[in-house]
């Protein structure tokens, strides 16, 4: 099999597919945000092929964000699911290039890179050992051999830890979280008990607990070019909180010790591909690494507003260029994230139900015909 | 500034910290490194002027002094209390 993707085309003129398309008001996926950085970039000539899990994901229906979109099988499928329904949409769409956004799938879409990549799309994403070094359950030992802060953890597989923990000089309130998502603060083991029940059924086992920080949430968002170096840092500090902790307000700041240490993490790392950077800039002016996300976070549109468009750096680098074009880092630029209403029409629905695609002409063709 | 600084130890921002500062015509200030931004009064926006100009905290006072009609001793206790409030953004 030969690539399809003629040698030396355009990034502008890509066609790119990007998952993570649902937007839930307190804890969109990143998607969105990914695909409008590129649609916005005033050199892109190409398109955006959504691809969701669920019919109830937005990105399918944003019209000014997703030129098509594709419902895709869950990560729990498995590798084989996926490839199945890429080449389908391959065979439509002649896709260029893959962003995914969700940490729950970059396993499956690794497993698939060559084979992709024999079909002429690429991906710049982590290699296996990468994202397991930088995984939840592993981050205190990789952030002791970099030498970089962190917060005490353990990975738990048994919720009695939580009766005994005071004891052992693990003091509430604590930090309780899921192996991929979600993250909660307790103060008690009743409440500890039920979040575990909970993360167990969600995100499955282990789930870690973690001491808690008092200090500035700051998040860094980079890519790495897989040798060491970081391309582009852009960093935030959260303004202001969903019930989540998701940021929903938020500012660029410039801060050289939280830049050092992302150095330090994509050098150790040999880091390819989007990553954010998590940690907590405590009052006693430490940072302390919290978590390292294998992909754009959801306020990636930032990036844009700040003229360092990551998304878009990521399609240079897929098409072989190094001159990224990236502004100085600036500071002072603020985001505030609003719900809006997508209106989607009964045959759009319809569309994305039964036959899991929503091409624009054939759904036309269906307001035409009912009208 | 100096002088204070080794009275009041590390609660007083260092010049270094104030260069960094973004400050409107207005006394919005911005402060790059955190991402906090809060507001002074127009004399307190005189005096972090002055500092971010590079006066000493005697120049400071006796400018204040000029400008508001007031004692340079009372515009030098002023200045410092000031200071030592703006530590506690930074």
């Amino acid at each position: 099999m030969k690539a399809t993707r003629p040698k030396g085309k355009s990034w502008q003129n890509y066609k790119v597919a990007v998952t993570g398309i649902n937007a839930r008001a307190e804890n969109p996926g990143p998607g969105c945000a990914v695909a409008r950085c590129i649609q916005e970039h005033p050199l892109f000539k190409g398109s955006i092929i959504g691809l969701g899990y669920d019919a109830l994901d937005a990105g399918l229906y944003a019209r000014h964000l997703c030129n098509n979109s594709y419902l895709i099988p869950y990560p729990s499928e498995g590798e084989e699911a996926l490839l199945y329904r890429l080449a389908q949409i391959h065979k439509s769409e002649g896709l260029d290039a893959i962003i995914p956004c969700l940490d729950s799938e970059l396993q499956n879409f690794g497993r698939l890179k060559s084979e992709l990549q024999l079909m002429g799309i690429s991906m710049l994403i982590p290699s296996r050992d990468q994202f397991n070094l930088r995984a939840k359950n592993h981050l205190s030992a990789f952030c002791e051999s970099i030498d970089v802060n962190a917060p005490e953890s353990k990975a738990l597989s048994n919720p009695t830890f939580f009766d005994t923990c005071e004891k052992e000089g693990w003091k509430y309130p604590l930090i309780v979280k899921g192996i991929f998502y979600d993250a909660y603060i307790v103060h008690s083991a009743f409440e500890a008990k039920s979040v575990f029940a909970k993360l167990v059924s969600t995100w499955g086992y282990p789930v870690l607990v973690q001491k808690l920080v008092i200090g500035d949430e700051l998040n860094l968002a980079a890519v790495g070019d897989g040798k060491g170096n970081m391309l582009g840092a852009v960093t935030m500090r959260k303004k202001a909180l969903t019930e989540k902790g998701k940021a929903w307000a938020g500012v660029s700041i410039v801060d050289d010790g939280l830049t050092r240490v992302a150095e330090r993490i994509i050098g150790a790392l040999s880091w390819r591909g989007p990553l954010e950077v998590e940690v907590i800039k405590g009052y006693d002016g430490k940072i302390y690494l919290i978590e390292i996300n294998p992909r754009f976070p959801s306020w990636i549109y930032l990036s844009h507003a700040v003229g360092r468009n990551l998304p878009v750096a990521v399609l240079k680098l897929l098409s072989g260029l190094t001159d990224l074009e990236l502004s100085e880092p600036t500071s002072g630029t603020f985001f505030i994230r609003h719900a809006q209403e997508l209106i989607v029409t009964l045959p759009e629905f319809e569309t994305v139900l039964t036959e899991g695609r929503l091409a624009p002409q054939m759904v036309q063709d269906q307001i035409i015909r009912s009208a | 500034m100096e002088e204070l600084m080794s009275r009041a130890g590390g609660k007083v921002p260092t010049r270094e910290r104030l260069s960094q500062l973004a400050v409107s015509e207005t006394g919005f200030i911005f402060d790059p490194q955190t991402g906090q931004s809060f507001s002074v009064n127009p004399t307190g926006l005189i005096v972090l002027d002055l500092l971010k100009r590079g006066s000493t905290l005697d120049v400071a006072s006796n400018s204040l002094a000029d400008r508001c009609g007031i004692p340079t001793e009372i515009a030098s206790s002023s200045v410092e209390a000031f200071i030592l409030q703006l530590g506690r953004y930074l």
